[in-house]
């Protein structure tokens, strides 16, 4: 409306005022640059986090181009999500997210040293009005997690974690160190997230807090689901144990880490939940899917009623 | 209040002197088990509550009804009684059997619960009473019966789950002929149509023989066709009784496991059984023995 406006303006103006008005978008066409490239200074220099922060966030929303400038060379606003992450990261003297750049364009993705450089990290902006934005593997097309720089959240995805992390990767063969690596450098991304800028982080079936409940798709579990549990732990050597409280069962992996599943709701509804306890809380439920080959086939086997849900609004 | 009626007694006849002594036994027999019961002397509850029990089985003596004249006079106070007891008697049975819990599921009436795993199975009552297990026969049995196939290495539903996973294979089998099933159909109904196009005047005795042989031969081919179309959701439900079946198994290989924990054999875990009376109750008097000395 307002360009359709000028428009109309300038074809009834003198010479001069269209001269005028022609240079005017041009300073704020210019100007708009001005302030671009300041982002960008910010963003690739500070070291201050909050700066970085805000500077990601102006520009991931950003509209280089104008009615009178527009720029050939231009990264993606997805891009600067990338940036943001690698310089949070390296802050903290994390290097292992290396961002890399294509040949011949300016679009940035991510490749860690830790798996093969088949799979390409990169973020996709979400188009609604929710906004905010997936740190999704190419290859695969899973999102590991969603960000929302302005809302200061995070949300991690199990689903995505396990297809990419346990499918692809594990059961293909790459070892559990070199999946850690890359895991250390996500949650490290959380993290940082939290403590720095105070996001709100959902680390979901990466969270090693005793107190974390990994909630089951199936809210009402079926019992067979544990009685397979109780069979195939027998087989390995471990005994699933009546829970001691309320209703479910726990199980000792090794001295000090145990894992429980039981009924956390309310009567009438039931709301079947995983726990991993161990005294050092650095335990997940992902970390005993990665060690414990019976624990994981279980899980994998039996992925549509055990499956850790994500939070529903951004992992529909 | 005795001594007041004392006097009195003199002058009563036979029969009110039998009364007032029977009523003095009783009133004696009760304030004995209150007394008991304020001094926390289970054993001399145990000695009062069956008396000729007592007296058979820890003083070798000859039967004796008389022993348990008044024990009629509390039967209604029996749920409150085993309830007072159970507390001892638990703390004794924790040590020598550490596989069963309880539950009293309702006053002095416990459940017992067989081991700590998953879906534990209930295995029958505690009679604190008679310091005995009451064991459900059903599951004593499966028990027993897994004991002796362990001697063959075989588990108690060992023999079931090939039996289904063999109806299982089976029927993998059947699935995966269908394509052979499809073959020999055509090959059939051509034959047939050819059979239907042979008229003969001098054979046609042979020649319905034949057809009837192919019609047959084609039934049986739907037969399986049928079954192996239902053969996904009987696979579904074999896996499911399999599940079940190894789930009971690995509970009874559990419940094995833990009697030789304890007992080292199934026979001495059933002789202990039958002497629990007995080992309870002398745990009880040496426990009274060590507390007399003591004073």
């Amino acid at each position: 409306m307002t360009n359709d406006n000028k428009k109309i303006d300038s074809a009834t103006l003198s010479t001069h005022g269209k001269l005028s008005m022609f240079n005017e978008g041009l300073k704020s066409g210019l100007a708009n640059g001005q302030k671009f490239t300041a982002l960008m200074d910010e963003l690739i220099d500070t070291s201050d986090g909050e700066v970085l922060l805000s500077a990601a966030q102006k520009l991931a929303d950003f509209k280089l181009d104008s009615a009178y400038v527009t720029f050939p060379h231009q990264y993606k606003n997805a891009d600067y999500y990338l940036i943001f992450m690698s310089r949070l990261l390296s802050m903290h003297q994390d290097e292992k997210a290396i961002l890399n750049s294509r040949a011949h364009s300016e679009s940035l993705y991510h490749v860690f040293d830790a798996i093969t450089d088949d799979y390409t990290f990169l973020y996709q902006v979400v188009t609604n009005d929710n906004g905010g934005a997936y740190y999704t593997e190419q290859t695969t097309g899973e999102s590991l997690f969603y960000i929302h720089l302005e809302r200061r959240l995070l949300r991690f995805n199990s689903r995505a974690f396990t297809n990419l992390f346990i499918n692809k990767l594990l059961l293909k063969g790459t070892g559990v160190d070199q999946i850690n690596s890359v895991l250390a450098t996500l949650i490290a991304f959380g993290h940082y997230l939290r403590d720095d800028f105070g996001f709100n982080v959902d680390f979901n079936i990466l969270d090693v807090d005793n107190a974390a409940k990994y909630e089951l798709r199936e809210a009402n579990l079926n019992g067979e689901v544990v009685d397979k549990l109780f069979v195939t732990a027998a087989q390995n050597n471990h005994m699933l144990r009546n829970s001691p409280k309320g209703h479910g069962a726990e199980i000792e992996l090794q001295s000090g880490l145990i894992v429980d599943i039981f009924d956390a709701g309310k009567p009438g509804s039931a709301k079947w939940v995983l726990t991993v306890r161990d005294q050092g809380q650095r335990v997940s439920w992902f970390d005993v899917l990665l060690h414990f080959d019976f624990m994981r086939n279980w899980y994998l086997a039996n992925i549509d009623a055990l499956e850790i849900k994500a939070d529903p609004l951004v992992f529909a | 209040m005795e001594k007041q009626n004392q006097p009195d007694l003199e002058n009563q006849d036979q029969p009110t002197r039998e009364l007032t002594d029977s009523l003095q036994q009783k009133l004696d027999y009760l304030t004995t088990l209150r007394q008991a019961i304020t001094a926390g002397d289970d054993r001399l509850i145990y000695e009062l509550i069956d008396g000729d029990h007592y007296h058979q089985a820890l003083l070798n003596e000859d039967p004796n009804p008389t022993r348990n004249a008044q024990v009629g006079l509390i039967t209604d106070v029996h749920p409150a009684v085993s309830h007072y007891l159970s507390t001892k008697l638990i703390d004794y049975l924790a040590h020598e059997y550490p596989f069963f819990y309880y539950e009293e599921t309702q006053p002095g009436e416990f459940q017992i619960y067989f081991g700590n795993w998953w879906d534990r199975r209930k295995f029958g009552k505690l009679n604190v009473l008679d310091v005995k297990f009451e064991f459900s026969a059903e599951e004593f049995n499966k028990l027993q019966k897994t004991f002796e196939l362990a001697h063959a290495h075989k588990r108690f539903n060992t023999d079931a789950i090939q039996k289904i996973s063999a109806a299982s294979d089976q029927l993998q089998k059947l699935i995966d002929a269908q394509d052979d099933r499809d073959a020999q159909k055509d090959d059939l109904r051509q034959q047939l149509k050819e059979n239907g196009q042979r008229n003969s005047l001098f054979d046609s005795g042979r020649i319905k023989e034949e057809r009837q042989q192919i019609i047959d031969e084609l039934s049986k081919l739907a037969d399986e066709d049928e079954q192996a179309n239902n053969a996904h959701a009987t696979m579904k439900d074999n896996e499911a009784k399999i599940l079940t079946l190894s789930k009971e198994d690995t509970i009874l290989a559990y419940e094995k496991q833990a009697i030789e924990n304890a007992f080292k054999s199934f026979e001495n875990f059933n002789e202990r059984n039958r002497s629990l009376y007995v080992d309870y109750l002398t745990t009880l008097i040496g426990k009274a023995q060590v507390a007399s000395d003591d004073e």
